[in-house]
């Protein structure tokens, strides 16, 4: 197991430089690059091209690619994130301003759908064509297929508009003092990320839960004379949470960029904002360096989800 | 939403459809017998095409149903007020001169005009597609598409033969906006080798034209020049208007001005903000909500001076102006004199401090506009003015330390220019000091850059109190403020850019008191809202074609 650990971390490390000099190459495919972006259109005529250009050559714009990667990625080899393009801001401060709220956000909302998924799944296998599994099955249809900004528009409207229950958005407000003063902006935006998360799981699971309850072992462990719930929770349930531990492992990334229509709707200052703005703006090094920590995320998630497999499911062998 | 669009273009089609049925009786006073100067093998350089192309557009009925009412149509580019000169040819709808046109510039039907534009919204992919069809109308085809990257490149480079091109630009026409702060700016792009002229050859007359804007500063002679040019910008449609922007300023009910001005929002204007109120909350604090708190930085006002709100209430200038932005009185400088020439202009300051309590001296007035010189990007008004002092060239050209036409003289400063700038007054109503303490180290190329904009020091009558970047900004009175002491004891700011998404759903919650928009939709919402009144403020900002008469490569 450790020698596996060790192996699966040292992978890591080639793979970080290759997508990093993938996802770099794809920003310099982009046309223009982040002065463009920074001066407005219509008064960019006034503008001296030689002051553009000194501007991009303060800015090391001007570099080869190459270059300009290598002197990036050496940055970050000895800690330097490097700085904003457009605020000057370091960008280590940049990303760990903004990374709690998201972390916050969708944590909430992934454990909110993992447990509800996991549960509703579960009853909608066991009750395999009855009411409650039909209405669980649309509603299901429905998560999936509605996008999120349409449920986080209609819960504004009826929440935050209609009843006033909460506020339309943000996350915090000069005269808040504790975590609980903030607490309801969270309500709305990490039960409608994780609305449409559950739906996910919830089909996933009870595929998974009907699947194994067709086993061998099932009938074996009634025949046993197991009561039902017991078969259903200990032999059906468990096996059948490994492919939604899987799913769950894999979506562990979107903790960090998978909650960015949800932070635009309502105004949640988190990393996916961030990104977004980066990239219109070109702001590379932002960009590289949030797209770097996603990255990290997914391979760290892939890893976990391996290990966890192996823990959930006898039959899995790590080497 | 996407159905009202259908519904409206279809409009647009039916009304098209019936004035090409209608007919026209050619206008009499539109048979010029102009002689086609400056024609070259593009055929927009013959202006009767590009006569024909405004003729053909029903910009009336694209106002009233694409833009919902919420715009004039424009006739020329100045906007309606005492700069524009009456009798202009409105090139109102009419088809049937379009085509005579056409056919008298032996128009190539095959020709495919490619148009450009470089935003983002759907109105002006749906104002693209009713232009589209209305020139398709008169057999004139067109394509249009987005530009993206270097904008600036694309649409203002300059060829290097200003009289015969070929053009460095690729497109025939580009859909731009133009707002000016000052009248000179709306013709800046057209003299020979003038900064962003991509797109109009040497024309002697417009030199001489736009030269004569700006010999004076007598504003009778200035509007007097400014006529004339209109009249041969009118004729020879050099740039083809077509609508002015209105500009909407929203407040919620909660909010009283007091008598306060409304006007041109995007700049500094006395708007009396020392005394508005705000409806107390709970415990009697008058706060009011509003939009525009950075989201990563403070944008510096050397730029954008008003266009937010932080700006306005940071930073004061030496003047200030009245709501139709002509200066009218000190605001930092206690006193001004001009001489009677207009080639200098001394400002006594009066005893304003910073928001950090240091003073506010004359050294940091002449430290700053000798920076602002050397910063990449400022507003082109400010540079003008700053380029016109005595010794401003050498400075610039790194011969000089300072700029001679700036003196001091204990409180006083004196700006002595080596050539008139007409727009002088404007700059110094508009362009705000800063603190050179925080700068002097600084590289003037990465001052928006400097740490200082994180939470900036100014000399308004408001302070930063509280900067949470991206969640909010909180502004407070400063205490020491010259001109006294605000009645609103808080401006709580949401983040956004210029344009706030989230305007509506922010008033629908009574979280907003404040703010402009230019959009069109935005304002039909707020305009229904009970509790928020809006306010239509005419501001020059003029959309329009910008059309290549170059030779193409």
């Amino acid at each position: 197991m450790l020698s596996y650990a060790i192996r699966r971390m040292l992978i890591l490390i080639p793979m970080l430089i290759v997508i990093s000099f993938f996802i770099y190459s794809g920003l310099e495919l982009m046309p223009g690059d982040a002065v463009s972006y920074m001066i407005d259109p219509e008064a960019a005529a006034e503008l001296a091209p030689e002051k553009l250009d000194a501007l991009r050559d303060s800015l090391g714009l001007n570099d080869p690619f190459i270059l300009r990667y290598f002197k990036w990625f050496g940055g970050v080899l000895k800690g330097d994130f490097g700085y904003s393009l457009s605020s000057g801001v370091p960008i280590r401060d940049i990303v760990f301003d903004r990374l709690p709220a998201t972390l916050e956000l969708s944590f909430i909302a992934l454990v909110l759908s993992t447990m509800f998924g996991s549960i509703l799944g579960f009853i909608s296998a066991i009750r395999k064509g009855s009411i409650a599994d039909n209405t669980l099955t649309v509603v299901g249809m429905l998560g999936v297929s509605v996008p999120q900004f349409v449920f986080g528009l209609v819960a504004i409207l009826i929440f935050a508009l209609k009843l006033k229950w909460l506020p339309v958005g943000g996350r915090l407000m000069p005269e808040y003092i504790t975590y609980w003063d903030r607490f309801p902006h969270i309500i709305m935006p990490a039960l409608v990320l994780a609305a449409t998360m559950t739906a996910g799981v919830m089909r996933y699971s009870r595929s998974s839960m009907l699947d194994s309850m067709n086993k061998e072992y099932i009938k074996t462990a009634r025949s046993k004379g197991l009561p039902e719930w017991r078969v259903n929770l200990v032999h059906g349930f468990r096996v059948a949470l490994t492919p939604v531990i899987v799913l769950v492992g894999f979506r562990l990334p979107t903790l960090i960029g998978g909650a960015v229509v949800i932070e635009q709707i309502f105004q949640w200052p988190g990393i996916g904002n961030e990104f977004i703005t980066a990239v219109r703006g070109q702001n590379f090094p932002l960009v590289m360096m949030i797209a770097l920590f996603s990255v990290f995320a997914v391979l760290i998630a892939s890893f976990l989800v391996d290990l966890f497999t192996a823990i959930l499911d006898p039959r899995v062998k790590l080497g | 939403m996407g159905k009202l669009r259908l519904f409206l273009i279809s409009c647009l089609m039916v009304t098209m459809a019936m004035g090409l049925w209608a007919g026209g009786q050619p206008e009499a006073e539109t048979k010029t017998e102009t002689k086609i100067e400056g024609l070259n093998s593009n055929p927009l350089s013959d202006y009767r095409v590009r006569q024909a192309i405004a003729y053909a557009v029903d910009m009336d009925t694209i106002a009233e149903t694409l833009l919902e009412g919420k715009a004039l149509v424009a006739d020329s580019m100045v906007p309606n007020g005492p700069w524009k000169t009456p009798g202009l040819n409105a090139y109102s709808y009419n088809p049937e001169m379009a085509k005579q046109l056409l056919k008298e510039a032996d128009w190539d039907a095959n020709y495919t005009l490619d148009v450009v534009f470089y935003y983002g919204d759907q109105l002006t992919v749906d104002i693209m597609t009713a232009v589209q069809a209305y020139l398709s109308a008169v057999g004139v085809k067109m394509d249009f598409r987005k530009l993206e990257g270097d904008l600036g490149e694309q649409l203002w480079t300059n060829p290097s033969d200003p009289v015969n091109g070929p053009s460095y630009i690729k497109w025939d026409m580009a859909y731009a906006g133009s707002a000016a702060l000052a009248m000179h700016e709306y013709y800046g792009k057209l003299p020979t080798n003038g900064p962003g002229n991509s797109h109009t050859p040497s024309d002697p007359e417009i030199d001489r034209l736009v030269a004569a804007t700006k010999a004076t500063a007598n504003i009778v002679d200035q509007q007097n020049a400014f006529f004339e040019l209109q009249k041969y910008v009118n004729k020879n449609l050099p740039l083809i208007p077509l609508y002015y922007q209105q500009l909407f300023i929203y407040e919620s009910t909660r909010v009283n001005r007091n008598g306060g001005a409304y006007g041109n929002a995007q700049y500094k204007y006395d708007w009396n903000i020392l005394n508005w109120s705000v409806t107390p909350d709970v415990s009697g604090k008058e706060v009011l909500y509003t939009n525009t708190a950075p989201v990563e930085f403070f944008q510096h006002p050397w730029f954008n001076p008003g266009i937010f709100m932080y700006s306005k209430v940071l930073f004061d200038s030496l003047l200030v102006a009245d709501e139709a932005l002509v200066a009218k009185e000190g605001q930092l400088a206690s006193k001004f004199s001009v001489a009677n020439d207009g080639m200098s202009i001394s400002f006594t300051m009066n005893d304003a401090e910073w928001h950090d309590g240091s003073a506010l001296t004359v050294e940091d007035v002449k430290w700053s506009v000798e920076y602002a010189l050397q910063v990449p990007a400022i507003h082109s008004v400010f540079s003008t003015t700053f380029k016109s002092l005595e010794g401003a060239q050498a400075f610039i050209d790194g011969s000089a330390d300072g700029i001679s036409g700036l003196v001091i003289d204990g409180n006083t400063i004196t700006f002595n220019f080596a050539k008139l700038d007409p727009n002088m007054m404007l700059t110094f109503s508009q362009f705000p000091p800063l603190p050179k303490k925080y700068f002097e180290t600084a590289d003037p190329l990465q001052f928006q850059q400097n740490s200082f904009w994180q939470n900036p020091v100014g000399s308004g009558p408001y302070k930063v109190q509280e900067v949470q970047m991206n969640d909010y900004t909180v502004m407070v009175p400063f205490e020491s403020y010259y001109g006294g002491t605000p009645s609103i004891d808080e401006i709580v700011m949401y983040p956004s850019g210029e344009n706030d998404g989230n305007v509506i759903k922010n008033a629908s919650a009574g979280k907003l008191d404040y703010g402009f928009t230019k959009s069109v939709a935005d304002v039909k919402s707020l305009e229904a809202m009970s509790n928020m009144r809006v306010t239509p403020v005419d501001i020059p900002y003029t959309r329009l074609f910008y059309v290549n008469k170059f030779p193409k490569p």
